[in-house]
Formats: structure tokens, C-alpha cells, sequence
């Protein structure tokens, strides 16, 4: 990888699973096939998947850094490479770049509280936060999530989910945009719920990731409970091609998303001209 | 600086291609030299195909990744040099290194030549290169009529030319000529926009009316692209057998088209805009220099005659 940064390790499918109910997306577990090529990342770093003779895309790390066996990856079929990666096998091989991108910034979130904000199946690297903030509990102040999805079928990780659901130690809550047979849970749009959540801000820090329109809401709410926007972080997406800053395609502005990001502070992105 | 008559030019080039696969200019573009010598031509192609091929194979699936050979650049005009050295910049800086690039460059040699009738459409000046620039250059030569006269800039350069014998020692009066040529050439260069200054208005230029009105004019077709010297951008594809990249294009939609139809550049003015900014801001912000070398080129060809230079001027202005 260091000398061809090109160059794809090759990983093996383990784990595949469906995770919602309209089977557009999918999870999968993949574990280096040289185990001398395993490596460390952070929360918020992306890899590049690539089928060979398909292409590549960029995927966000949902599995957490202490789940050293493998990483886990899930897809939203939505265009060749996803499609193809949609009809891989258990024991398949695959090529993967990475890991790509900075992280959250984990080490200023060290004894504060910490409120992660998702929608929809923008879910996987705030897993791979979550996990990450729960292995190391007692270095950090209150952790509040809120995720929420169209409908229940959407939410990502559920069983993991509903199990966190019943942890003292952090405040986990689960929203859908209508109300739908059998959930008793919360019903309204992540903004409101935020703003009748409403998580400390005194000591405390935002994650926000979904889709443009709900970071669109709730980034208000968040200013109006009185974060500043050098603690609010989000993780954008843009095409990518090289991952590494060549290719000359994610930049907003003066920043590569690729190298650059995808972990932008508000205040950074308030800097950037474009519409992100 | 030694001095190389006329007549001894063929014996440079079969020499130079004992150590390296020689490129020569052609009309077209750089081209590996045959058997004649050739005619030193600014070529419509920038030479940074040659190491940055318009297509490139990275690597077979088979595991094969072609290995490359040390390519010699005969006759780069100062502005191509300079491009080349941009590039070198943006491919080998930063968090990673494009090895692809670097084994290229990096192997290769450039030998530059000086350009004693600078053409309408060159602002090369505007970016501190002008007619004699050497930077980038491994050796420069000089025509001065009879003969070159041969610098070398870099020490790749010096070692090279220190063992090729038939140099002579220029006189007195082959310095003053080409003192004279200098003098005449750069005279002929004038008027130029500091980059320093269309970097800054360019930070206030987001919003403005510039970018629809040229976007009225501008095809997108995205020739001044393929035609730049500095322009890096480009496209990994799957192929049967291989993984290749391509050049691409900032001023194609399809650039920054993402899967879910969502495209965060969709309009030409957009896109001619990210042109601007990334050559004349974001890359100067990133390394104190522009990513243009004002070799014309973009001015010559474009189809519907948009001109880099008048596009500064108005920037300069209303800025």
C-alpha cells in the first residue's frame, strides 16, 4: 500500500448480512486474507472496495477499531460496484484500499459528553464511533444517540441497537418519520427530536451524519442549544476516484473530502464556499 | 555552459538515446525520436503525456504492473518544464505519492531549449518563467544561429553532458548573441498580471456573474484540459484484463455525478469556475504558485476563442 498506493489488499467475505427490509443494504464482514496486512484506523476513516473488472467506491468503516478480526462495510445498492458487491458470496475475495480520510476527533472528546446524531443508513462509521466511545466509557462524560429512519425496517444494526437500548450508561433514542404498527418507540424527524432531547452542550460535542436535508435541519437545533461550530462534526461524501488526493475530483473548495475530510468541523465547512 | 555546433546536433540525440528512450517534438505532441533529428516545434500536446500517460494501465489482475523506462524530453519549452515541475508537485506532495508518476519523472530527463520568438498567445512571464526559464530543466540549450549553447541546471544534467565530448567552449562573441536573443525575447513579453493578485480576487469571486457569463460561451468540451500542462485530473476505470486510469476533466458533468443523481457541479458554470479556482487559487493558497504556466495553449485551440488572459484581466478588475 505504501509504495503503490493503487494497490488493493485483497480481503475474504465472511458475514454477510441484509439490513433492511428493502434488502438495499447490506452488511458485510471482511477478514484480511495476509493477516500481516491488518490495520489500525480511527472512527470516521473510509477504505476503498473494489471488485476487479467492476470498479471501486469509497465505504465508510462501520465496524469499531477493537473488532481486530474484520472489518465490516455496509452497501447501499445504488450503482455497479454496489450491485456487484451486492452478489458476493461468503469466501469470496475482494480488493480494498485503506484506511483512507481522517477520523472524529476521538482524543478531544476525552472526559466531555458526547451526542451522536444519525439518519438513516448514514449510521455506519457512528457505529464504528459508538463502539469505540462504549470499549473506553470511562473516559468520557454522557453519550447520547439519536438515530433515526424513515421506518423501522430502515434502521441499521438493529439487534445491536435494541440491545444498547438497555444500557445505563448511555442514552439511546430510536425515532421513525410516521407512526408504524408495532413500534413503540419515538415518531417524529431527527431535528425535532433533537430539540426535545436536547443534549448538553456545556462540555459537550456533536456527530451528525444522514442525509443533506435532515443535517440541514438539525444543525440549527444544535447551534440553538448552544453548540459552537467548532463541536459539531459531520462526515461528508463526495465521488471519489484515487482516495489520496490526486485524482483531483472530491475537493469542496480548497480540501480533498479524501484527504482532507470526510470529518469536517462546521466551523471548517462554514470556511468552504460550496454548498455541502 | 559549452557550446554545441549545428552540425553536431544528430550526434547529441544518438548519443543522449544510448542512456534513454528519447522523446522529441513533433507537430502533434512528444514522440520517441527515430532516425532524423527533430525539428524543435512547440507541439500542440504538452509533453505531460509522456509521463502521465492519457491512458495508463496501474495494474493486471493477473498481478502485473508495468514497469517504466527511463524516457528522455528532447526540446521542452520553459513553460512545459515548468508544467512538468507542477505536476511533480501535486503527484509526489502531500499524504501519499503517486508512484506511477514519480518512477516516470524521476528517471527521466529533461532537456529544455529557449524560445527566441515568443508567440502573441505566451504569458509565460506572468507566472516568473519567460522565454529562458531553466527550472525544471535537467539541461538548457540556447540556439544562437551556428550552434546551441548548453546549460546544465541540475546535476542529473551536469553528469550527463560532462562526458559527451564534442562540446567547445563558448567565445565571448557567442555570449553576447545570446544576450542579445534573451533581451530580444523578453522584450516582446509584456504586460502580466501578478498570480498573487488574481489569487486574492478570486477569493471574492464566488458568487459572481463572471462564471454564468462565460459558461454562455464555454462548450464544456474540456479541450484546454487535455491541452494543459498542470491539468492532473483523471478517472480509474475497470477494464477485462486491467485496472487503468484516464485522463478526465473537471468540465465534464459526469466528473462529480454521484449514484444518487445527486451532482454537486451540474452546471458548466460551475464547473468552469472549479477550473479557475483550483488553477489560480486553491493551488496557489496550496503552494504559493498557480497551477498555469501561460503557454497559450488553451488560448490557441479553444473553439469558441475564450482567452485565459482577457478571463484575468476582468478577474483583476472586479475582483
Amino acid at each position: 500500500m505504501r509504495d503503490n498506493p493503487y494497490w488493493p489488499i485483497e480481503m475474504v467475505v465472511g458475514r454477510i448480512k441484509v439490513e433492511s427490509d428493502d434488502r438495499m443494504l447490506r452488511s458485510f464482514d471482511l477478514r484480511f486474507k495476509d493477516p500481516s496486512q491488518r490495520f489500525d484506523f480511527l472512527p470516521g476513516q473510509f477504505c476503498q472496495l473494489s471488485i476487479l473488472g467492476k470498479g471501486e467506491a469509497p465505504f465508510g468503516i462501520a465496524s469499531s477499531p477493537d473488532e481486530k478480526d474484520f472489518l465490516r462495510f455496509t452497501v447501499n445498492r445504488v450503482g455497479v460496484v454496489t450491485t456487484a458487491l451486492h452478489y458476493l458470496k461468503e469466501g469470496e475475495v475482494i480488493g480494498l484500499r485503506g484506511p483512507l480520510g481522517n477520523h472524529y476527533p476521538v482524543e478531544k472528546f476525552r472526559g466531555e459528553d458526547v451526542v451522536i446524531i444519525g439518519g438513516g443508513f448514514a449510521f455506519t462509521t457512528l457505529r464504528s464511533l459508538l463502539l469505540y466511545l462504549l470499549a473506553r466509557r470511562e473516559e468520557f462524560g454522557q453519550i447520547t444517540v439519536i438515530y433515526g429512519a424513515r421506518r423501522p425496517g430502515l434502521l441499521l444494526y438493529r439487534d445491536e441497537l435494541f440491545q444498547w437500548e438497555g444500557r445505563s450508561d448511555l442514552r439511546l433514542i430510536l425515532t421513525v418519520d410516521k407512526e408504524f404498527p408495532g413500534w413503540n418507540r419515538k415518531v417524529g424527524f431527527v431535528p425535532a427530536v433533537t430539540k426535545e432531547v436536547a443534549p448538553s452542550s456545556k462540555k459537550g460535542w456533536a456527530v451528525v451524519c444522514g442525509p443533506p436535508i435532515m443535517i440541514k435541519y438539525t444543525l440549527p437545533v444544535l447551534s440553538e442549544l448552544g453548540f459552537p461550530p467548532e463541536r459539531i462534526y459531520t462526515s461528508l461524501e463526495r465521488r471519489m476516484k484515487c482516495g489520496i488526493g490526486k485524482c483531483g475530483r472530491c475537493n469542496i473548495g480548497p480540501k480533498y473530502v479524501c484527504i482532507d475530510g470526510p470529518v469536517f468541523s462546521l466551523a471548517e465547512l462554514e470556511r468552504l464556499p460550496e454548498p455541502y | 555552459m559549452r557550446k554545441l555546433l549545428k552540425k553536431d546536433l544528430p550526434r547529441l540525440i544518438e548519443w543522449l538515446k544510448t542512456s534513454y528512450l528519447l522523446y522529441g517534438p513533433t507537430e502533434y505532441g512528444f514522440a520517441p525520436i527515430a532516425d532524423h533529428t527533430p525539428e524543435l516545434i512547440t507541439p500542440i500536446r504538452p509533453p505531460k503525456g509522456i509521463f502521465f500517460p492519457q491512458y495508463q494501465v496501474l495494474f493486471r489482475y493477473d498481478g502485473k504492473v508495468p514497469k517504466s523506462k527511463g524516457i528522455g524530453l528532447f526540446g521542452v519549452r520553459p513553460c512545459d518544464a515548468k508544467g512538468l515541475l507542477i505536476l511533480n508537485r501535486i503527484f509526489t506532495q502531500g499524504p501519499y505519492r503517486d508512484n506511477y508518476w514519480q518512477d516516470q519523472y524521476q528517471s527521466g530527463i529533461i532537456i529544455g531549449i529557449g524560445c527566441n520568438q515568443p508567440q502573441p498567445t505566451c504569458f509565460c512571464h506572468w507566472f516568473g518563467i519567460g522565454p529562458f526559464g531553466k527550472e525544471g530543466c535537467d539541461l538548457f540549450l540556447t540556439d544562437i544561429g551556428d550552434g546551441f549553447l548548453i546549460e546544465a541546471v541540475s546535476k542529473k544534467g551536469e553528469d550527463l553532458i560532462s562526458s559527451f565530448d564534442p562540446l567547445l567552449p563558448p567565445t565571448d562573441q557567442d555570449l553576447k548573441r545570446r544576450d542579445e536573443i534573451v533581451a530580444r525575447a523578453e522584450a516582446q513579453l509584456k504586460d502580466g498580471i501578478d498570480p498573487k493578485l488574481i489569487k486574492e480576487r478570486l477569493d471574492n469571486l464566488w458568487e459572481s456573474p463572471i462564471w454564468g457569463e462565460l459558461a454562455e460561451r464555454c462548450l464544456s468540451c474540456a479541450l484546454c484540459t487535455y491541452l494543459c500542462p498542470t491539468c492532473h485530473c483523471f478517472d480509474i476505470q475497470d477494464e477485462e484484463k486491467a485496472r487503468v486510469r484516464i485522463w478526465d476533466s473537471c468540465l465534464f458533468p459526469l466528473f462529480t455525478q454521484e449514484a444518487s443523481g445527486h451532482n454537486p457541479r451540474p452546471e458548466i458554470r460551475d464547473r468552469l469556475r472549479q477550473r479557475i479556482m483550483h488553477k489560480f487559487n486553491y493551488l496557489y493558497l496550496q503552494y504559493k504558485e498557480a497551477g498555469c504556466v501561460g503557454c497559450g495553449r488553451c488560448v490557441i485551440f479553444c473553439p469558441v476563442n475564450l482567452d485565459l488572459r482577457e478571463l484575468m484581466r476582468r478577474i483583476l478588475d472586479e475582483g
